[in-house]
């Protein structure tokens, strides 16, 4: 997302209270539209643990690259502040983040204060009805044309479509323990349409680790088959 | 390793492959013993399917012996002998909580693209377009399982491969097929395509208590088949057949309590909505040819079930809604939620309740499935089931036929 997002640190502090929320006083409320160079995006999951457990998952920053796509590293630099360093095929962004709001088991706001990316955002957990687990609310600003996206769109993944692959990232890690995958996986020949195939199905951008670094277990019956 | 590819449509080839490997904490690596060829690769086979790749290896029938586990997968050793079921779930999402397997939120990578397509994603499934997670299938000789702590079915019987293997999709799908039809004691059960997963919905209905089950098809050999368990037969290839007159008649003009469409998106007909469809579909106008849909709709007694376990992929055109709702009929469909019926159909296997193996027809080696692919769909050789053993060296015999299909084969020649 490097291309556009040039001018800045000019985030404002979006995130209003309860702007990440779905529902306001019992009415419905849309996500905000794209327009004046912000893009939007607004996603839900329903995820089956608790409020505190994910609240304390997408705090813990220095872990989001374990579930956050392209994220190469992220470093707490403060109670509230952190750096974050993005890797995207050959080129590399980084910027320094802060929490605006922090309420423990409910609610994260942050903004981006200073780099490359300028983006602000919020993460609701709430119970979800019924007491079928926990909603995931994120609402998520970037500061960047229509064209600019597009154009992350034609090369890797789409910011907007990134905040939504992430929050699936994020629910199949915590409720499984891992975040599904194909690559690496056997293939015979591939056509000549292949490259811009697999952009098209958004195969190019390599799916977070999840425990991997931890969790592989190659020495029993491996070798050669 | 060797493995069947998907090269383009109508063309599938066998490749030296690398071996699979782990690559997530509940992966298992199986050494494939058996895979079979499902009536569904064909709708790959024919390009039907979108988000097909050239070198995707095919095949989600499969069943074989655990190789190497990840370490999340405790309930699995390395030698387990186990029977995987087509769809891939993680276990612990509310849809699987629900029990609803084949709707499970977490295997699919590519979740995005059916999303855009559909509206929502549904499980992964093995060897079976990038848009339902783009995994490697089991026509392989080692496949990679993802998810292996909940989908496998460990076998604990000396059972042969072929009793069990459809246990991985077919008999499972013709089971929760006659489920599905809401089958009461004394019903009269009408399958469209008596091919294996409608072979097996017939001998599931009977099980489930139907008195009278009525096979659709026009492909002799599994008519015959659905006789020799009990099926009263409609050949709508045959001339002067109507299959709504046929269906009134049978059932003394109500027609049948239960219709189960075991054809899906590839339906043929010989009427004039066959013909439209297929002009249809080549301009693109539509994606699915539902003939059979239309009649079972158009057949089924007031208040009576329509049961879908065939494909469908898009948008359908000229569907009775209105002889639907005016009958007030119930529609049930979906892909099988494999995990709720492999642990008791194979209890039903073991009792000697059904032998699964009745439908296959054809026994063959890897190098030979390119070619069997084209023999199936062309509807030739009498071809009911393909099971292919992967290890299995090609010996100049092509195939081993049962006495059944040789017979059908010669009266075929006479007629």
């Amino acid at each position: 997302m490097a291309q556009a997002l040039n001018a800045k640190p000019n985030a404002e502090e979006v995130p209003l209270a309860g702007s990440a929320g779905i529902t306001v006083e019992g009415r419905y409320i849309p996500p905000p539209e794209d327009k004046d160079g912000k893009l939007w995006v607004r996603t839900t999951a329903l995820v089956h643990a608790d409020a505190k457990t994910l609240y304390e998952m997408w705090r813990a920053v220095e872990s989001a690259p374990m579930w956050q796509e392209e994220i190469a590293e992220v470093r707490q630099t403060g109670d509230r502040t952190s750096h974050w360093v993005m890797r995207s095929g050959d080129k590399t962004i980084e910027w320094d983040s802060e929490i605006l709001n922090d309420e423990p088991g409910r609610r994260i706001a942050w903004r981006s204060v200073e780099g490359d990316s300028d983006n602000a955002g919020e993460v609701i957990f709430e119970p979800a009805p019924g007491g079928r687990g926990t909603l995931v609310t994120v609402l998520q600003e970037f500061r960047m044309g229509k064209l600019a996206s597009a154009w992350e769109t034609v090369v890797g993944r789409n910011p907007k479509q990134a905040v939504t692959e992430n929050l699936r990232h994020f629910k199949a890690l915590a409720e499984t323990g891992e975040i599904p995958r194909t690559e690496g996986q056997p293939h015979g020949p591939r056509g000549s349409g292949s490259k811009m195939k697999r952009s098209m199905y958004g195969e190019k951008v390599a799916t977070p680790p999840g425990l991997n670094q931890r969790a592989t277990n190659r020495a029993a019956g491996g070798g050669s088959r | 390793m060797k493995a069947l590819c998907w090269m383009g449509k109508s063309n599938v080839e066998v490749h030296n492959v690398a071996d699979p490997v782990l690559l997530n904490p509940h992966d298992a690596i199986i050494r494939v013993t058996s895979t079979a060829i499902c009536g569904s690769d064909l709708h790959l086979y024919d390009g039907f399917i979108p988000t097909m790749e050239a070198g995707d290896i095919l095949g989600h029938e499969f069943m074989g012996i655990v190789e190497e586990t990840g370490k999340g997968v405790t309930n699995l050793q390395r030698g387990d002998r186990v029977v995987v079921p087509f769809t891939i779930a993680c276990g612990n999402c509310e849809f699987c909580r629900k029990k609803i397997w084949s709707a499970c939120d977490n295997t699919n990578p590519n979740a995005h693209l059916m999303e855009k397509a559909y509206g929502y994603s549904g499980s992964g499934l093995f060897g079976y377009s990038h848009m339902m997670g783009g995994y490697a299938g089991g026509q392989a000789q080692y496949v990679r399982v993802p998810f292996a702590n909940v989908g496998p079915l460990k076998l604990d019987t000396d059972l042969p491969d072929e009793k069990v293997l459809f246990l991985s999709d077919i008999f499972p799908t013709g089971y929760m097929a006659a489920e599905n039809a809401q089958i009461q004691p004394g019903d009269t059960v009408a399958v469209w395509g008596c091919g294996p997963v409608g072979q097996f919905a017939i001998a599931s209905a009977f099980m489930l208590g139907a008195a009278r089950v009525i096979g659709i098809d026009r492909v002799p050999e599994r008519l015959e088949m659905a006789r020799s368990i009990g099926a009263v037969t409609v050949d709508y290839a045959e001339e002067d057949v109507s299959v709504l007159t046929a269906l009134k008649d049978l059932t003394g003009g109500i027609g049948p309590d239960a219709c189960i469409d075991a054809v899906g998106l590839e339906a043929h007909s010989n009427e004039l909505q066959g013909v439209y469809d297929v002009v249809k579909t080549a301009l693109l106008m539509e994606t699915d040819r539902s003939t059979v849909l239309r009649q079972a709709i158009q057949s089924v007694r007031k208040g009576g079930t329509v049961s879908i376990p065939g494909v469908y992929g898009g948008l359908l055109d000229k569907v009775p809604f209105g002889a639907a709702f005016g009958k007030g009929i119930t529609m049930k469909m979906g892909q099988t939620n494999m995990h709720n019926y492999m642990k008791p159909l194979l209890r039903r296997i073991e009792k000697g309740q059904i032998d699964p193996s009745y439908i296959i027809s054809h026994r063959i080696t890897l190098d030979e499935a390119p070619e069997m692919y084209k023999v199936w769909r062309d509807k030739k050789e009498g071809v009911t089931k393909i099971v292919i053993d992967p290890w299995a060296d090609g010996d100049g015999t092509r195939h081993v036929r049962d006495s059944r299909a040789e017979t059908t084969r010669s009266r075929d020649s006479s007629s």
